[in-house]
C-alpha cells in the first residue's frame, strides 16, 4: 500500500501547498503594499484608506510613480495600486473593455476624445497637464547626422522606429511631421501609408518606451520619441528636435474615469500634479511641461 | 574680453563685493580632463582635489513652465532647489552661473572670485566648472549635456543678468518659500542695441543699422541647480562597486513576479489536477465519435496562440461584449485581476495535463480493469485504487509540466490579466515589461531564474521517472502478496513494459528514461 500512500500524500502536499501559497500570497500582497506606502497608520487614524488606480501615458512611466510618492508623503490616507503605463490607445480600450480605474492621463487630446466617446471619463474633470516635444533620438554615441527631417530617407539609416500610431500618440505626432515633408498619406498621423521610400525602413513599436528602447539597443538608427524619454531610457541622445509645427501640439490631458468610487482623491492627485510646487520639480527634471 | 576682466578687478579691489561680476570665463569646454572630481553615486554631489568648495543637492531641470501663478505671468521658470542654491542657466553658447551672496562673500569661495588670474588659468573656477560638469554628466542621461558645446561661461552674485535681450532673474518667489529662475523677454530699445554692435566693433553702415533687429531672446536648454558648500561639508558616498554593486542589485530587485508565478500557477495547478484526470477519464467513457470532437476541443489551447485564448476569454468576461456584461453585472468580475491570470494558466496548461494523463489510461491493460470490474469494484474504485496508482508516473510528469507551463505563460495572462505588478506581473511578463522598460538587468535576472526553474523541472521529470520504475517493480511485489487481486500476478509489470513509449505523447523524455533502463 505504499504507492497509495505516496499518492495521498502528494496529493495532501500539493493541496496544501497551494493553500498555504494562496493565504501566504494575500497577505505577502498586503504587506507590499504597505512597503509602497510611506505611511505609518497610526499618523491619522481618521482618514479613510483610498487606493487610486491611474492609467497613464507610457511616457509618464518614470515620473509620475515619484510625483505619487510625494503625493502619498502629504497625504497618508492615500496609496497607489500599481498604475499603468501603456500608450494611450491601449489604456483608453482596455477601459472600453472594463479594467477599473480612477484617473487616466493619456499623451494626446485624441486618445482622450475617443475615451470620452466612449463615456469612459468624466468630462466636466478633463484638463490639459503637459506639455512636451517630439525629438528624433539616435543611440548614444552613434555617428548618424540628422539635420532635418528629410534625412529619414538618408540612406545610412536603415531602420526607424516609430509608435505604432494606432494605439501610440507619439507615433501619431511622428507620422503627422513626416506627413509635413510628404512622406506619409494621413494628415491625422492615424490612417495613413508611408511613403516607398520609407516603407521598408519602419519599424513599429506598441508604446513609445518600446521605441526608444529599439533605438537603445541599436535596433534602430532612429526613433521619433519624446523629449521626456531621454530622461527615463539609458543610451539615448537628441539627434534632432522636430519643430513643433511640424504636428500637432503635444499635449497631455488628464480626466477623471467615470464610475470612480475615489473621484475627490482623484480630481484633487490630477491638481496636485499640476500645482503643486515640489511637483513641479519633478516635472522639470524629467522633462515635461507643466501648462 | 580684458576690458571686462580689468573691470571685475577694479571692483573687487573696491570691495564692492555685491555688485561684482560679470565675469567672464572664456573656458574650453569640454572641461579638461575630468580627473580629481569624485560624483556621488546618486549624482548629487560633487568634490575636486584641491577645491576649498564642493557641491551638493545637484539638481537638473530639464524643462519650465510658462503657468501662471494666481494670475501674475511671470514669463518662463524653471525651479531652484531653494532660496540659497545656485542656479546655471544653460542656453547653445551660455552658462549663467547665479551664485548666492551668501556663497560669493565666503570665506571658501571668495578668493576664487577674486583671484582672476585663477580663474583662468585653472584654479577654482575651472574647478567649479568640472564639477558641474562632471554632476550634469551624470544625471543629463541623453540631455544636451553642459560639456557637449563650447560655453561661455559667465558668474554673478547678482540676483538679475540681462542676455540677448532676456532677463534672467534668481530666486524669484512665486509660490510662499518656493523660489524660481525666471527667463523673460525685455523690450531693448534700438540704440542700445546699436551701441552693443559698435562697442563689440562691429562696423555698420546706416543702412544694415536700420536692418538690425532686437535680440530675440534666449532659449535656456536647461537650468542646473545645488548648493554650494565648503569642501568640509560635503561627503562623498561614491557607487559601490564588484560584489556590493551586485548586492544593492538584489536588494533592489521587486521579487514579487516570483511569488505571483508560483501562487498563480500553484492554484492554477490543484484545478488542472482535478479537471484534467476527471476530462481523460470522461473521454475513455464515451463513445468514439463525440470523443473525437471532446478531445480537440481539450486539447486545442495547446494548439492555439495564447493570445487567441486571452482574446476569448476577454470577450467572454470583459466588459465589451453582451456575455462579458452579464457575468459582471452577476458578480464575476475577472478581468485584469489575479483570478484571471489564474484562469488563463488554467487554459493553456490543461491540455498538457489532460493528454498525458488520458494517454497513461489509455495505455492500461483493459483486462486488468475488467478483471477489477469482475470482483465488483465500483468505478470510482477502480479508477482511484487502480488506474491513478498504475498510471501515476506519467500523470506526476504531466503535472510537472503543466506547472512549467503555467509558469510559462504570457500572451493570455497578458491579454486578460493585465501587468499590475504584485496582482498579475508573472516573472514572464516582468521580463517583457522590464525589457521594454528599459531595465534590461532586472530583465537579464529573471531570465536566469526561469531558466533556473525550467532547468529543475526538467531534471525533476527525469529523476521522478527512473525513481517510479524500481517504485513500480515495488508495486508489482505488492500487488503480488494483494490477495484481492490473485489471478493478475505480474500483469501490472508487464502492462506498464509494454506500452509507455508510444503512448506517453506529451513525456518522451519520462518514456525514454524509463525504456533506457529497461533494456
Amino acid at each position: 500500500m505504499l504507492n497509495k500512500k505516496r499518492i495521498k500524500l502528494l496529493l495532501v502536499a500539493l493541496s496544501a501547498i497551494a493553500l498555504s501559497l494562496i493565504f501566504f500570497g494575500c497577505g505577502g500582497q498586503q504587506s507590499e503594499k504597505k512597503d509602497d506606502t510611506v505611511t505609518p497608520l497610526t499618523s491619522k487614524p481618521v482618514a479613510e484608506q483610498v487606493t487610486l488606480q491611474i492609467f497613464a501615458a507610457n511616457s509618464l512611466e518614470k515620473a509620475l510613480p515619484e510625483v505619487q510618492k510625494l503625493y502619498m508623503a502629504e497625504h497618508k490616507n492615500v496609496i497607489f495600486s500599481d498604475t499603468q503605463f501603456k500608450a494611450s490607445g491601449d489604456l483608453v480600450e482596455q477601459l472600453g473593455a472594463g479594467a477599473s480605474a480612477d484617473l487616466l492621463i493619456t499623451a494626446s487630446k485624441g486618445s482622450m476624445d475617443t475615451a470620452a466617446k466612449n463615456g469612459s471619463i468624466d468630462e466636466a474633470t478633463r484638463l490639459d497637464m503637459f506639455g512636451n516635444d517630439l525629438i528624433v533620438v539616435r543611440a548614444k554615441g552613434s555617428d548618424v547626422r540628422f539635420g532635418s527631417l528629410q534625412d529619414v530617407t538618408s540612406g545610412s539609416i536603415a531602420k526607424i522606429a516609430i509608435g505604432d500610431a494606432a494605439t501610440v500618440p507619439a507615433g501619431q505626432y511622428a507620422n503627422q511631421a513626416l506627413n509635413s515633408i510628404g512622406l506619409y498619406s494621413g494628415e491625422t498621423g492615424k490612417e495613413g501609408q508611408y511613403a516607398d521610400t520609407l516603407k521598408g525602413k519602419i519599424v513599429l513599436a506598441d508604446k513609445v518606451g518600446t521605441a526608444a528602447n529599439y533605438v537603445a539597443t541599436g535596433d534602430c538608427q532612429i526613433g521619433f520619441v519624446y523629449t521626456s524619454d531621454l530622461y527615463r531610457y539609458e543610451g539615448i541622445e537628441t539627434a534632432y528636435t522636430v519643430p513643433s509645427d511640424a504636428h500637432k501640439a503635444i499635449v497631455y490631458p488628464g480626466a477623471v474615469v467615470k464610475g470612480s468610487t475615489e473621484a475627490e482623491v482623484a480630481l484633487d492627485f490630477l491638481d496636485f500634479c499640476r500645482t503643486n510646487p515640489e511637483a513641479q520639480k519633478i516635472w522639470s527634471q524629467f522633462g515635461f511641461e507643466v501648462l | 574680453m580684458s576690458k571686462l576682466i580689468t573691470k571685475a578687478r577694479i571692483a573687487t579691489r573696491s570691495s564692492v563685493v555685491f555688485l561684482t561680476l560679470a565675469l567672464i570665463l572664456v573656458s574650453v569646454t569640454p572641461v579638461l580632463a575630468q580627473d580629481g572630481i569624485s560624483v556621488s553615486a546618486d549624482g548629487s554631489s560633487a568634490k575636486a582635489v584641491d577645491a576649498p568648495f564642493a557641491i551638493s543637492d545637484f539638481t537638473r531641470f530639464n524643462t519650465g513652465t510658462s503657468k501662471t501663478y494666481q494670475g501674475i505671468d511671470y514669463g518662463y521658470r524653471f525651479p531652484m532647489v531653494d532660496a540659497d542654491s545656485f542656479a546655471v542657466v544653460v542656453t547653445a553658447d551660455t552658462a549663467v552661473v547665479f551664485v548666492p551672496p551668501a556663497v560669493a562673500e565666503s570665506s571658501w569661495f571668495r578668493p576664487s572670485l577674486q583671484s582672476e588670474t585663477r580663474l583662468i588659468d585653472g584654479g577654482e573656477m575651472t574647478a567649479l566648472i568640472s564639477m558641474l560638469s562632471a554632476l550634469d554628466a551624470a544625471v543629463s542621461n541623453g540631455g544636451v549635456e553642459l560639456s557637449a558645446a563650447k560655453r561661455q561661461f559667465i558668474l554673478t552674485d547678482e540676483t538679475g543678468y540681462q542676455l540677448n535681450g532676456s532677463q534672467i532673474e534668481r530666486a524669484v518667489e512665486v509660490e510662499p518659500g518656493h523660489y524660481y529662475i525666471t527667463v523673460r523677454q525685455v523690450d531693448i530699445t534700438r540704440d542700445k542695441v546699436v551701441d552693443a554692435q559698435t562697442e563689440s566693433g562691429i562696423q555698420l553702415d546706416n543702412q544694415t543699422q536700420s536692418q538690425v533687429e532686437p535680440p530675440s531672446g534666449i532659449d535656456v536648454q536647461f537650468v542646473l541647480s545645488g548648493h554650494l558648500k565648503a569642501a568640509s561639508e560635503v561627503a562623498i558616498v561614491p557607487a559601490a562597486s564588484g560584489f556590493g554593486a551586485f548586492q544593492d542589485f538584489l536588494h533592489g530587485i521587486d521579487y514579487r513576479p516570483f511569488w505571483v508565478s508560483l501562487r498563480t500557477s500553484a492554484v492554477a495547478m490543484v484545478f488542472v489536477f482535478v479537471l484534467g484526470l476527471l476530462a481523460a477519464h470522461l473521454s475513455l467513457k464515451i463513445n468514439s465519435r463525440l470523443k473525437g470532437v471532446l478531445d480537440s476541443l481539450f486539447t486545442i489551447p495547446m494548439v492555439l496562440p495564447p493570445t487567441v485564448c486571452g482574446f476569448l476569454l476577454l470577450v467572454l468576461f470583459g466588459n465589451s461584449t453582451a456575455i462579458g456584461r452579464w457575468l459582471i453585472d452577476h458578480g464575476i468580475s475577472l478581468v485584469f485581476s489575479w483570478p484571471a491570470a489564474v484562469l488563463a494558466a488554467i487554459v493553456v496548461s490543461f491540455p498538457l495535463m489532460y493528454r498525458t494523463a488520458r494517454g497513461a489510461f489509455e495505455a492500461l491493460d483493459p483486462a486488468l480493469l475488467d478483471a477489477a470490474r469482475t470482483l465488483g469494484w465500483k468505478e470510482s474504485r477502480i479508477f482511484a485504487r487502480l488506474m491513478l496508482p498504475l498510471a501515476w508516473p506519467s500523470i506526476a510528469a504531466g503535472t510537472v509540466l503543466a506547472f512549467a507551463r503555467a509558469m510559462g505563460e504570457f500572451g493570455a495572462t497578458l491579454f486578460v490579466a493585465g501587468n499590475y505588478a504584485g496582482v498579475t506581473q508573472t516573472m514572464p511578463i516582468a521580463i517583457y515589461f522590464q525589457w521594454m522598460g528599459g531595465h534590461s538587468d532586472i530583465a537579464t535576472f529573471w531570465v536566469f531564474v526561469v531558466i533556473v526553474i525550467s532547468f529543475v523541472v526538467i531534471l525533476f521529470i527525469n529523476w521522478y521517472a527512473s525513481h517510479t520504475q524500481r517504485f513500480r517493480q515495488g508495486g508489482a511485489d505488492l500487488a503480488d502478496e494483494s490477495p484481492l487481486l490473485p489471478g493478475v500476478k505480474g500483469t501490472p509489470v508487464s502492462v506498464a513494459a509494454g506500452k509507455p513509449e508510444k503512448t506517453k505523447a506529451g513525456n518522451d523524455t519520462a518514456g525514454k528514461t524509463k525504456a533506457g533502463r529497461r533494456r
